[in-house]
């Protein structure tokens, strides 16, 4: 099944590495992603297509676990330009 | 001030009094604060030891452990019990000295990744990047580790920001959020409770976490519904509660397995439906509708689809959602099942039967003495046969499963409980995996009690390859062990073996009523082993009950 998560964060050097640990433990593939700072704020904004046969809500229900994030929403997946 | 003496006026502020590590390069600045004193510092012998150590002092105390090492090699030795904490759930912070902010990225002397590495084994990490970040990373740090679903953070801490200047911070006061339970989620769980011809409580770890042992208590005796606990939830419930089965899962009673199998309402509380528990998970408690009561809302739904689910704080929801049940017949069936599958402590011949010698042990030791298990064969035995009352006296590596952890836990235990009396129950396996701490309890002159089973194998081990690998004992004999009571005389730690039953009563009396340490080497037949067991990917009821 193909998802398509926005997670909206407070930067932090790692968090990144934080949310992909996350999502290969837990038996998800990223399929592809984009991940930006935005300013002056401060946040980081990364979208994610996720391939899984698992249900995404366990994925989801470990990412709001991870310190920092401030919203996640769910939608069909997006179109990504190779950013990152 | 530096910042390291801002770390130690931090934990006393957090009302940290006792710390566990070891010193080195880049951590030096902090001990170098800690010999100014207002925090007491202990010397474990490993890193790992030390994490132990503070993981007994948090389970058997409810409060946050702390523990300490250097960079590179001290973070790494950190690991293995900053794992063992998330899988347990136990608020530890760890502190590490980092080389200075410059040299990061380096590859300098004793440089590892460390916050790399904590990223599987912590709940959250931080590396300090500057000064001004370190007084709201150490309050963040005591925050997450102990909120929520707790467990254990560590703080990198550069050396240059150790010594440098530290930067004033005050704390936020936050307002505590007011928790509003949901009504209708309330009355369904009572309604779904009271509809219930077979309910059954399976109490996991957290409700200990959540401090919520005296509701659920009240809960069991206004609703008078049977339960069973995991591992992590031993000392819940009074042992000896009107309809309370003991453990379930691999090792649990016939009673409580069986319990599970035939219930209609099971109400998870504070437990996660480890593998350890469920066996085979699409046969786990079949007939059963479930009320999932968790704080971790990642829990719900994870291996067990629910029909009722609740994130709230324990304390709140064990009362809200008690009602009156009608269950007579189930609690007889119970009643049955309890006394048909008692355990048994017959036992023919001069060998001694470590379940029975438990078994005498915990009949013949103060109420809150505390007992802190290593791994392994022994490890279920003390699960079955001893019991405890609080779970705080019954300290015990269950999610991780870390062998070496029953010596070092029972030092922080120690520590932090002075007046009660603490048993190690150690294997030859495992008592040889942080042996070293031997030197802690010296060093210390902590008059933890040592009760070391050994079978000369790696006990459980072996178990396995004797039932599921035709008897090939690949690397699980251990009849090269050294003279255990020798090792620890060299560590001033008067100690005795035994190998016969009748020899027990004198020796159990020296041990228990020694004023040091004591270690008690009890020889016992490498042919036992844990009955009932749960195979691998069998469901529950199928328990073999011996070898044949």
């Amino acid at each position: 099944m193909n998802n398509s998560i926005v997670i909206k964060a407070s930067n932090s050097p790692e968090f990144l590495e934080r949310v992909l640990r996350v999502c290969r433990h837990r038996g998800f593939s990223v399929d592809s992603m984009s991940s930006q700072t935005e300013q002056p704020q401060q946040t980081l904004s990364i979208t994610l297509n996720i391939v899984s046969e698992r249900d995404i809500s366990l994925l989801t229900k470990q990412i709001e676990k991870i310190i920092g994030v401030i919203e996640i929403t769910l939608s069909k997946p997006q179109e990504i330009k190779a950013t990152a | 001030m530096n910042g390291a003496h801002f770390v130690v006026q931090a934990l006393k502020e957090k009302n940290v009094t006792q710390v566990f590590g070891y010193p080195g390069g880049a951590i030096m600045p902090l001990y170098d604060a800690l010999y100014d004193g207002g925090v007491d510092h202990l010397l474990c012998r490993h890193e790992q030891g030390a994490a132990m150590a503070a993981i007994g002092y948090a389970r058997a105390t409810g409060n946050v452990g702390v523990c300490i090492a250097t960079s590179g090699p001290g973070a790494t030795n950190l690991i293995t019990g900053l794992a063992d904490a998330l899988l347990d759930s136990i608020p530890v912070i760890a502190i590490t000295g980092q080389v200075p902010t410059h040299l990061i990225g380096t590859d300098a002397f004793q440089e590892v990744d460390v916050l790399g590495l904590s990223l599987a084994c912590t709940k959250h990490s931080f590396l300090v990047q500057s000064a001004e970040q370190l007084g709201p990373i150490i309050e963040q740090a005591f925050e997450v580790a102990t909120t929520g679903r707790p467990g254990p953070v560590l703080i990198d801490i550069p050396k240059d920001i150790q010594v440098g200047q530290s930067v004033a911070y005050q704390v936020a006061q936050l307002a505590a959020k007011q928790q509003i339970l949901d009504a209708q989620l309330v009355e369904q769980a009572q309604q779904m409770i009271s509809n219930a011809d077979k309910p059954l409580l399976y109490i996991g770890g957290g409700v200990g976490m959540a401090k919520a042992v005296p509701e659920l208590r009240d809960f069991v005796k206004n609703t008078g519904i049977p339960s069973v606990c995991t591992l992590k939830a031993i000392g819940c419930i009074e042992h000896d509660s009107p309809y309370f089965m003991g453990m379930v899962g691999m090792h649990g009673s016939k009673a409580s397995n069986l319990a599970i199998q035939e219930c209609d309402l099971l109400i998870a509380v504070g437990a996660r439906f480890d593998d350890r528990v469920t066996g085979k998970l699409d046969e786990f408690a079949p007939h059963a509708k479930v009320i999932h009561l968790d704080i971790d809302a990642a829990e719900i739904n994870k291996l067990r689809a629910v029909t009722l689910s609740m994130t709230d704080d324990l304390k709140l929801v064990l009362p809200a959602i008690s009602t009156n049940t009608d269950i007579a017949p189930w609690q007889q069936h119970v009643n049955d099942m309890k006394i048909e599958f008692a355990n048994r402590y017959d036992h023919p011949g001069e060998p001694i039967f470590a379940p029975a010698l438990l078994r005498q042990i915990a009949e013949n030791i103060p109420s809150d003495t505390v007992i802190c298990s290593d791994v392994g064969q022994h490890q279920m035995w003390v699960a079955q046969h001893m019991f405890v009352d609080r779970p705080e006296n019954h300290i015990s590596s269950s999610g991780l499963g870390t062998m070496g952890f029953g010596v070092p836990a029972a030092v922080g235990a120690q520590v932090a409980r002075p007046d009660n009396m603490v048993i190690a129950v150690a294997g030859d396996g495992s008592f040889m995996m942080n042996v070293q701490e031997l030197g802690t309890i010296k060093r210390k002159k902590l008059p933890v009690k040592i009760l070391l089973i050994d079978n000369q194998r790696l006990g459980m081990v072996r178990q396995w390859q004797k039932l599921f690998f035709k008897g090939r004992y690949s690397e699980t004999i251990l009849t090269d062990n050294p003279d255990f009571v020798t090792l620890a005389s060299a560590f001033d730690i008067p100690g005795e073996t035994i190998v016969v039953k009748s020899q027990i009563n004198a020796a159990l009396d020296r041990f228990l009523n020694s004023e040091g340490a004591y270690l008690l080497h009890v020889s016992i037949s490498e042919e036992e082993n844990v009955w009932p067991l749960v195979p691998p990917g069998a469901p529950n009821d199928q328990m073999m009950e011996s070898v044949e």
